[in-house]
């Protein structure tokens, strides 16, 4: 019982933190915030729970993008149903890979995924330039159908949706964490051959945590698609392609309030400084290194024992929530 | 197909080869050796291609610029060992990695803020053609691919013929008896780490004149570097040279079949070899740790 109420309370608190930062900073840079915090969760599940360094994760992401931005191109206009088979193809390309990809193990998986990213970036880019329109991408901002409850095509909207997706997708893998599931992933990592022991299959719990990372990660390509209304082989460059890694490691690996950290702190930097000097990554690249030198947490694994000092300290409760409700 | 065509694209990718097994040959050893991917080879490259740049600016000579800009690399290459890497040796590969990524970015930042984002152009060294087969050659590309043949002679003499290098071969394999055997392997790992510094400063040097010097020039031939390595199978330098070459002539000669997939092929290669032979080419049994 204890338990479930603290689950639920650091849901709320943080959503609540995510709900008065969107009174005070502009629309975009929340909607930007959201998006890639859901893009990393499923990298933070497999770097911290599996032991996956997914240097690919942008490869999956252009598979969401793409598939909702065929659909809402050439097909429909109804922007959810876009989104739903942004996450089926996530499923589909992730299952139908990872038997070949779970088999290897951290630097080796890395560098295959990697290869993925670059694959993915030519086939969209050249080979499949007659449809995706190489280049110059998939424009379908004014394609889409005004939707019903919430119109995603006004960002506003927009935000409230990716707002409760978000929400969900964390107490989805919070529960994974607490649940059996979870526990397994942290063994494959830890001790496999005591995991096999035990009699549990760890290809079959290693496929399965890269089949829901990926679908997560497709997901959050799918949500670009729709919000910028535009998709191009950019997603997928593997210039980025240490993007996720690095917020996961920035806000610290294997926490859960991590990517959303990660991914307020990194967005906000390269806002921030990139609004007064030209090379944000200067600053990028200094900071990483000096978290890695530091104590390899990130922000929130330093974080967090400070705050949890200073709640458990004054823990009444009811101060909290009543903050909570003005605030929303 | 054109066989002019094709000789003029086998010395291309010949060229091209020699510039990554240059670079991944640094890369390799770092790998092989203290388990750490170094990104950061990447940002010598860089350094060492930018040194060319303005050397050559400066004197005229871009062949004073190539032994600075590899001079400089090493330096820096041994202040980043010293500062960074020294400290975080111990930890989990994840770690090393996304710190080499940061200095990475890092050095690019500083490198945008000295240089400027426009792409820079370095004159050739050497105009002169030659004719092979009727085809006119530049000789320029053959000297690159001569440098990079004499540097293999070179690592290979290092490796089997010095107690340094005999010692770092060891620790490749198995870097605890080496270890136990009372050789300090810290010091073996920087004498590596500026040994690989000072070769991807040589390969920016030498790759500067062929194409367009910028600020993200490492981050373009990362993936094709890493590619070289994999294939090759960690630590081999037999391994990573054949590799290379494999990868530059897939790259040259894809590109006159059907140049979309001159870029995709070498890395459809890549995971169909590690799928089948998940140490590369001439790797040994180095995936057991």
């Amino acid at each position: 019982m204890m338990n479930i109420f603290r689950w639920w309370w650091g849901i709320l608190l943080m959503f609540l933190f995510l709900g008065v930062l969107r009174m005070f900073l502009p629309l975009p840079f929340m909607n930007e915030v959201l998006i890639f915090s859901i893009y990393t969760m499923g990298c933070n599940f497999l770097l911290g729970r599996v032991g996956f360094i997914s240097f690919g994760q942008p490869a999956y992401l252009a598979v969401g993008a793409y598939a909702t931005a065929f659909y809402l191109f050439y097909f429909g206009t109804n922007a959810y149903i876009g989104i739903l088979l942004g996450i089926l193809a996530g499923i589909v390309v992730s299952a139908a890979i990872g038997p070949l990809f779970v088999r290897l193990r951290s630097d080796y998986f890395a560098l295959v995924n990697l290869a993925l990213a670059v694959i993915m970036f030519y086939l969209f880019e050249k080979v499949l330039a007659g449809i995706t329109h190489g280049d110059n991408g998939l424009w379908f901002l004014t394609r889409m159908s005004n939707t019903p409850v919430l119109n995603l095509g006004k960002h506003s909207d927009f935000f409230i949706f990716v707002f409760i997706l978000a929400m969900a997708i964390w107490a989805f893998y919070k529960y994974l964490d607490d649940s059996v599931y979870g526990a397994c992933c942290l063994a494959t990592k830890i001790n496999e051959d005591k995991l096999k022991f035990l009699g549990y299959d760890s290809f079959k719990i290693r496929w399965l945590a890269f089949i829901i990372a990926n679908t997560t990660t497709a997901l959050a390509g799918s949500l670009y698609a729709v919000y910028f209304g535009f998709v191009s082989p950019d997603f997928t460059s593997p210039h980025r392609a240490a993007d996720p890694v690095v917020v996961t490691i920035l806000g610290g690996v294997g926490t859960l309030y991590g990517p959303i950290v990660g991914a307020i702190a990194y967005t906000g930097m390269k806002d921030l400084v990139s609004g007064y000097i030209a090379n944000w990554e200067l600053f990028i690249g200094l900071l990483l290194v000096i978290i890695m030198l530091a104590g390899e947490k990130g922000i929130w694994g330093t974080l967090e024992p400070l705050l949890a000092k200073i709640i458990f300290r004054k823990r009444t409760g009811s101060g909290l929530s009543k903050n909570g409700d003005e605030s929303l | 197909m054109d066989t002019q065509l094709l000789i003029s694209g086998v010395i291309f990718g010949l060229s091209i080869g020699s510039i990554f097994f240059l670079l991944a040959i640094g890369l390799s050893l770092c790998f092989g050796l203290m388990r750490i991917i170094s990104l950061d080879q990447l940002l010598y490259y860089s350094v060492g291609a930018y040194l060319t740049y303005s050397v050559c600016a400066v004197t005229g000579n871009a062949w004073i610029g190539v032994l600075v800009g590899m001079a400089v690399a090493g330096i820096v290459s041994f202040i980043v060992e010293r500062f960074v890497f020294l400290r975080i040796y111990e930890r989990d590969i994840t770690f090393t990695m996304v710190a080499s990524f940061g200095i990475l970015f890092a050095g690019i930042g500083v490198i945008k803020y000295i240089w400027g984002l426009a792409p820079r152009p370095v004159p050739i060294p050497i105009e002169m053609q030659t004719t092979i087969f009727g085809t006119e050659i530049p000789v320029y590309r053959l000297i690159v691919v001569a440098i990079s043949l004499l540097v293999y002679g070179g690592i290979w003499l290092f490796l089997n013929r010095t107690i340094t290098g005999k010692a770092i071969r060891a620790g490749i394999e198995d870097i605890d008896h080496v270890e136990g055997l009372g050789i300090n392997v810290y010091r073996l790992f920087t004498v590596t780490f500026i040994i690989a510094g000072t070769l991807s400063g040589l390969a920016g040097g030498l790759h500067a004149p062929l194409i367009m010097v910028d600020p993200v020039m490492g981050l373009e031939v990362l993936p094709f570097v890493f590619m070289v390595v994999i294939i090759g199978g960690l630590g081999s330098i037999k391994g990573t040279l054949v590799s290379a070459f494999l990868v530059g002539q897939v790259i040259s000669i894809g590109s006159l079949i059907y140049a979309p997939l001159a870029q995709m092929a070498p890395f459809a290669i890549m995971l169909l070899i590690l799928l089948i032979k998940p140490t590369g080419l001439y790797g040994s049994k180095l995936l057991k740790r």
